[in-house]
């Protein structure tokens, strides 16, 4: 995992960001495993009336290497892959285009509802509803905040489902795709020899060759 | 003393580092009727946003009877500067008309016969007095617009800002616009509108502002910014002067910015 | 070719019909302006011609719509959207959500009808370079002016090039550049043949680019002819129709007392303006 990292030129910020969304759960393993292991004998040190056992330790780093690979790969993922290249992708293997569209669309929506937002509590400061106030002055521009929105979001959304319709957008079949992600011949045999390898590492570990992998 | 003051106002927005304001400064006297007038881009919804704090200036200073805006909030500064916004769907939320306009005078501290006052008052401006009950929902898109006008009429503020009042209505709106103007000017207002209006510019208002760019490239009333000699000034930010000034130019009559100038002109030469 | 056929329109839930026995023709390659006091019917009618009304817009159609002389009633609504265009007066929710650059916004509805890739680009180049938004095409279509944005939507429209198009007040955000760049692309798409059907309180806009103008009142048509006929109308100050600023300074000059030479001084300058 490390390997494409480094290549992807990403190597630190995939180990920062593993390690920021693994820290609670590892923190947690750690204490627990160290200290509370059943079948702890062999005794480390204690502090007050809790024991740290060996055995404890290490089934504690064996569970930690296995969510540090599992974060990891996912991290990897999520750092190598914009949204849009991964939908377009999917679509252009058959995924329906209105799932691609959801997705999109969520994250697009996001910048147009702030940019809403913003436009409403301009309007709404004009007519002297006090933003910069106390909290309860600020509590009280709740409702004329949300509440354009909220209704202004609905009706946009009627429009904007006529325009998209009549755009095509309900067309069954395919669409043209202007463009996809590359993919190359390696890229590809990459895909298929890391997918063969899995029954591969399964079977080692079922009948325990190469020991210390399991 | 001029009511509103404008020296040298840059505004930087940090998402694009576009230079909306490029050293603007302008005066506006109380009473004035003033249009501002530009091409989509040139700075004049920045510019009015300043007038009442929505924005504050990179650099330079906007003072407000000689007080720096900066040092009043927004919520204060709508005492004196009403803005009515283009679109009237981002801020209706009440379920009334009247709860609507109200909302303004209210947050201004107007209570019992001042507010019912202030609302009526605003109500009949716009000829939406018999709808005070309405959900504002089950009128027209014009005449939300016209009650967002109303919505900040009634908070009687003595300088009344409106963008693009006119955008979107029929011939009825636009004269319960124009009637509006003339009401808030008889009331000692001052009122600035954005507008792409010629005609109205030209018949509703004593100045004319000119935006290009983030400057300002022509100022005055509208028998000079709509003059022969200003076309290129205009024609280089994409404005076209008004039908009534281009005839009476073909005419050789001078300066007709209004259908009244072109047809006096025009029946005083026989 | 676009026909109306007494046809009446009531939304579901409403009292009234906001149409009531519009009969009208639109031929290829004719642009038909629309006008009408603000509750006249104006976008009801834009949204049943473009097959939106009674489909995602519930409500009961009475009459027929033809569409080049059959019936609309049968077509889906993505079977329309290759044939009939509309464009709203609100450019932010034309945008399609999903397209990063304005290129591919402009390129949705023709992706949408599953052309092939060259055709595609073709159509989204030709359409860029139609509204002279080219310099736009990399930038992200959300973060644009709402003129722009208006530019953008219209060129969509135009990449998906379809024989009919319905606009409604389609000038009504943009500056008057804005406003000229879409007359032009209307003027060229009725001359390759499309009919139009265009919606708007603009009437001298509509005074240069329009064959015949409709004038709806109270979801009824008051008048129907053309364009320069039905605007130097008189009736049209009771139906709430502002007149052309030409129409409206002649009748002034007249009721001032000018002599027949001063008036005819006058259209002459006045035609020469409008041309300009």
């Amino acid at each position: 995992m490390l390997l494409p990292a480094v290549l992807a030129g990403i190597a630190a910020r995939l180990v920062r960001t593993a390690l920021l969304l693994t820290l609670p759960i590892a923190v947690s393993v750690l204490v627990v495993n160290l200290f509370f292991y059943p079948a702890g004998r062999e005794i480390l040190f204690a502090i007050g009336p809790v024991r740290a056992t060996a055995e404890g330790l290490a089934f504690a780093l064996e569970t930690l290497a296995r969510i540090g690979a599992i974060s990891g790969a996912i991290t990897l993922f999520y750092l190598t892959t914009p949204a849009g290249d991964l939908v377009l992708d999917l679509e252009r293997r058959g995924v329906s285009p209105r799932i691609a569209f959801v997705v999109l669309a969520a994250v697009q929506t996001v910048p147009a509802l702030v940019e809403r937002a913003v436009a409403i509590t301009e309007a709404q400061r004009a007519r002297g509803l006090d933003t910069e106030g106390s909290l309860r002055r600020r509590l009280r521009g709740v409702l004329p905040l949300a509440g354009p929105v909220l209704l202004g979001s609905i009706t946009e959304v009627e429009e904007r489902t006529m325009a998209l319709e009549a755009r095509g957008f309900t067309r069954p079949g395919r669409r043209t795709l202007l463009w996809h992600p590359p993919d190359s011949g390696r890229q590809a045999a990459a895909r298929w020899l890391l997918v063969g390898a899995i029954p591969l590492l399964l079977a080692a570990r079922a009948f325990g060759w190469l020991g210390w992998l399991g | 003393m001029p009511e509103l003051a404008m020296e040298s106002v840059v505004h930087v927005y940090e998402r694009g580092s576009v230079r909306a304001l490029d050293g603007v400064s302008l005066r506006i006297s109380a009473g004035e009727r003033v249009a501002l007038i530009g091409q989509n881009g040139s700075g004049k919804t920045t510019l009015v946003r300043h007038l009442n704090g929505l924005l504050r200036p990179t650099s330079g200073r906007v003072s407000l009877d000689g007080r720096d805006a900066a040092l009043m909030r927004v919520a204060q500064l709508a005492r004196s500067v009403g803005l009515v916004f283009q679109d009237p769907d981002r801020q209706i939320f009440a379920g009334s008309v009247a709860a609507e306009v109200e909302f303004g005078p209210r947050n201004l501290g107007f209570r019992d016969a001042e507010l019912r006052g202030a609302v009526d008052d605003a109500l009949a401006a716009v000829g939406l007095a018999a709808e005070s009950r309405t959900n504002p929902y089950d009128l027209g898109a014009s005449r939300r617009k016209l009650l967002a006008l109303a919505s900040v009429l009634a908070m009687r503020t003595p300088v009344l800002v409106m963008d693009e009042p006119t955008t979107g209505q029929d011939q009825r709106g636009v004269a319960t616009v124009r009637g509006v103007i003339e009401g808030a000017h008889a009331a000692g207002r001052t009122v600035i509108a954005i507008s792409h209006d010629m005609e109205f510019v030209a018949s509703a208002f004593d100045r004319v502002v000119v935006m290009g760019a983030g400057r300002v490239v022509g100022d005055g009333p509208p028998a000079s910014v709509f003059a022969a000699a200003s076309w290129e000034m205009l024609r280089s930010t994409y404005l076209e002067p008004p039908m009534a000034a281009r005839a009476g130019e073909r005419l050789g009559l001078g300066s007709t910015p209004t259908d009244d100038s072109l047809i006096s002109a025009l029946v005083r030469t026989g | 070719m676009l026909t109306f056929e007494s046809v009446s329109y009531r939304y579901a839930g409403a009292a009234r019909p906001s149409l009531q026995d519009v009969s009208l023709v639109i031929g290829s390659g004719e642009v038909v302006g629309l006008v009408g006091a603000s509750e006249a019917g104006k976008t009801t009618l834009c949204l049943v011609a473009a097959g939106l009304a009674p489909r995602t817009v519930r409500g009961t159609l009475s009459g027929r719509i033809l569409l080049d002389g059959t019936d609309m009633a049968p077509l889906a609504i993505h079977e329309l959207a290759g044939r009939v265009g509309i464009a709203f007066a609100n450019p932010a929710t034309q945008l399609s959500g999903v397209a990063g650059t304005v290129y591919e916004e402009v390129a949705f509805g023709p992706m949408n009808l599953g052309l092939p890739r060259s055709e595609v680009i073709d159509r989204t180049d030709a359409a860029l370079r139609a509204l002279k938004i080219i310099d736009l095409a990399e930038r992200e279509p959300a973060l644009l002016s709402g003129g722009q944005q208006q530019l953008v939507a219209m060129a969509g429209l135009l990449a998906l090039g379809p024989a009919h198009l319905v606009l409604d007040e389609p000038t009504a955000q943009l500056d008057p550049a804005g406003t000229r760049l879409v007359a032009q692309a209307l003027a060229r798409l009725a001359m390759d043949g499309a009919s139009i059907l265009v919606a708007e309180q603009k009437t001298d806009l509509l005074a240069s680019i329009c064959d015949r103008v409709v004038v709806l009142d109270a979801g009824r048509v008051a008048l129907d002819g053309p364009a320069a006929e039905v605007l130097g109308d008189p009736r049209l100050a009771d139906l709430g129709v502002a007149a052309p600023a030409s129409v409206r300074l002649r009748r002034l000059a007249d009721a001032a007392g000018a002599s027949p030479a001063t008036l005819s001084h006058l259209d002459g300058a006045l035609a020469l303006e409008a041309t300009t």
